[in-house]
């Protein structure tokens, strides 16, 4: 179960890259591809109400 | 004078009967199923306490489970006698669920990519019927039911089988018409999914099965299915799926384990971090990076995470965060800033990127 999506910023362009999440305890990178199943679990976890951290680059 | 084609070779085949083995025995690839000889198991050979679904050992095969039992999920050595296999997939139950709610459900899946399944022409007057083949062995006998989920336009079709014998393994063949309603999308993501079912909930039950396409109707899934959850002292194994075009099943189509494993590196890659170079080039201080290619393109650009300790420390960068991430290579990063134009190396953990379906 996810129980925590942050975006993640490239550390050279400072750009928005690709989601961090926490799934079952687990950090995972996601792509923003969305041929991705994980990255379209996050659409639904968002559409779901849920909140993306957004500390900035 | 070089081959460059070779036609209708049946016609040169006196004996019909001869013609159509020979020609389904020289079709490479005939098995739509990837590692149906369960030899590759990337994530490992066994994992117990499973009360979920997901990914757990051998490659391709996803466990799908809604709150029944506790299970372990093992590549397993037991396997049909004089059959040419060497592993089977294991599910053994390890803590019941004799009365599962309406929802729950227990199977294995394995999707597949609708680019790779154009030939069978769905959606129109000439799709090929399906014909799925597989061994088997349970303690629990009864009836079992094989399904098919075509994502695209959300449409099912089910067949049952009897396991008629306990402890005995039994080779099963099921044929299934072509859909020439429901097209199969020519994506990497819209899928068919082989749905094979070991225990269902009222809800999936209570109808009549979908022995032709049609419309997705939960209640028409599973009908009569028997539950292997109900005792810890069920199990089952299951060896040589195989999913090919036409109405008859052929010999196990067996490949040698690099292309069973390349076909795998598809969907999952792990990749050790023996002396990984980042570095900072760029005269800025800041998080090391560098570049990884991957084994073989992956289906779409995977899921990232690093497995393992990471060593840290003078010279190491320690756990990685992932950038970049293509369907080609990503980007691995360390975690502490550093100064400019020097280098640092990730060691000791694993890389692991998966694009599953």
């Amino acid at each position: 179960m996810i129980t925590s999506v942050e975006k993640n910023y490239h550390p050279m362009s400072n750009e928005f890259d690709n989601y961090k999440i926490i799934k079952d305890g687990v950090t995972y990178f996601i792509p923003l591809d969305e041929a991705n199943t994980d990255y379209q679990a996050i659409q639904e976890w968002i559409a779901a109400g849920n909140e993306v951290i957004d500390n900035g680059a | 004078m070089a081959i460059t084609r070779i036609t209708n070779i049946a016609n040169t085949i006196p004996d019909a009967s001869i013609a159509n083995e020979k020609l389904s025995d020289i079709v490479n690839f005939k098995n739509i199923i990837i590692n149906g000889d369960m030899s590759i198991a990337q994530r490992g050979t066994s994992v117990s306490g499973i009360t979920s679904g997901g990914y757990y050992t051998l490659d391709r095969f996803n466990f799908n489970m809604v709150t029944m039992g506790t299970w372990t999920m093992s590549q397993d050595s037991d396997v049909p006698t004089g059959q040419g296999f060497a592993k089977s997939l294991k599910l053994d139950c390890t803590t019941a669920d004799a009365s599962p709610s309406a929802g729950d459900r227990l199977r294995i899946m394995q999707a597949i990519e609708g680019q790779n399944l154009q030939y069978l022409k769905y959606a129109t007057a000439n799709a090929e019927s399906l014909t799925l083949s597989f061994w088997v062995k349970s303690n629990k006998t009864g009836t079992y039911n094989a399904s098919f989920y075509n994502d695209n336009v959300v449409r099912y079709i089910s067949k049952s089988y009897t396991i008629n014998s306990a402890d005995t393994w039994e080779k099963k063949t099921i044929t299934y018409a072509g859909d020439t309603v429901g097209s199969i999308g020519n994506t990497n993501t819209n899928i068919l999914q082989l749905q094979m079912w070991f225990g269902a909930g009222s809800n999936f039950t209570s109808g009549t099965l979908a022995t032709s396409w049609e419309a997705e109707t939960a209640s028409n899934m599973a009908v009569g299915q028997v539950n292997l959850a109900d005792a810890t002292s069920n199990y089952i194994n299951i060896t040589g799926v195989q999913l090919e075009a036409g109405d008859t099943a052929s010999e196990f189509e067996f490949l040698p384990v690099d292309v069973n494993l390349e076909r795998c590196l598809r969907y999952l890659q792990f990749i050790d971090a023996e002396y990984f170079i980042v570095a900072r080039w760029d005269n800025n201080a800041g998080n090391p990076i560098g570049q990884l290619n991957f084994l073989k393109t992956m289906r779409a650009a995977p899921t990232a995470s690093a497995i393992g300790t990471f060593s840290t420390g003078a010279g190491y960068a320690g756990t990685p965060s992932f950038n970049n991430i293509q369907t080609v290579c990503l980007a691995p990063s360390g975690a502490d800033s550093i100064s400019a134009n020097s280098i640092r190396y990730l060691h000791n953990g694993l890389f692991k990127m998966e694009s599953e379906l």
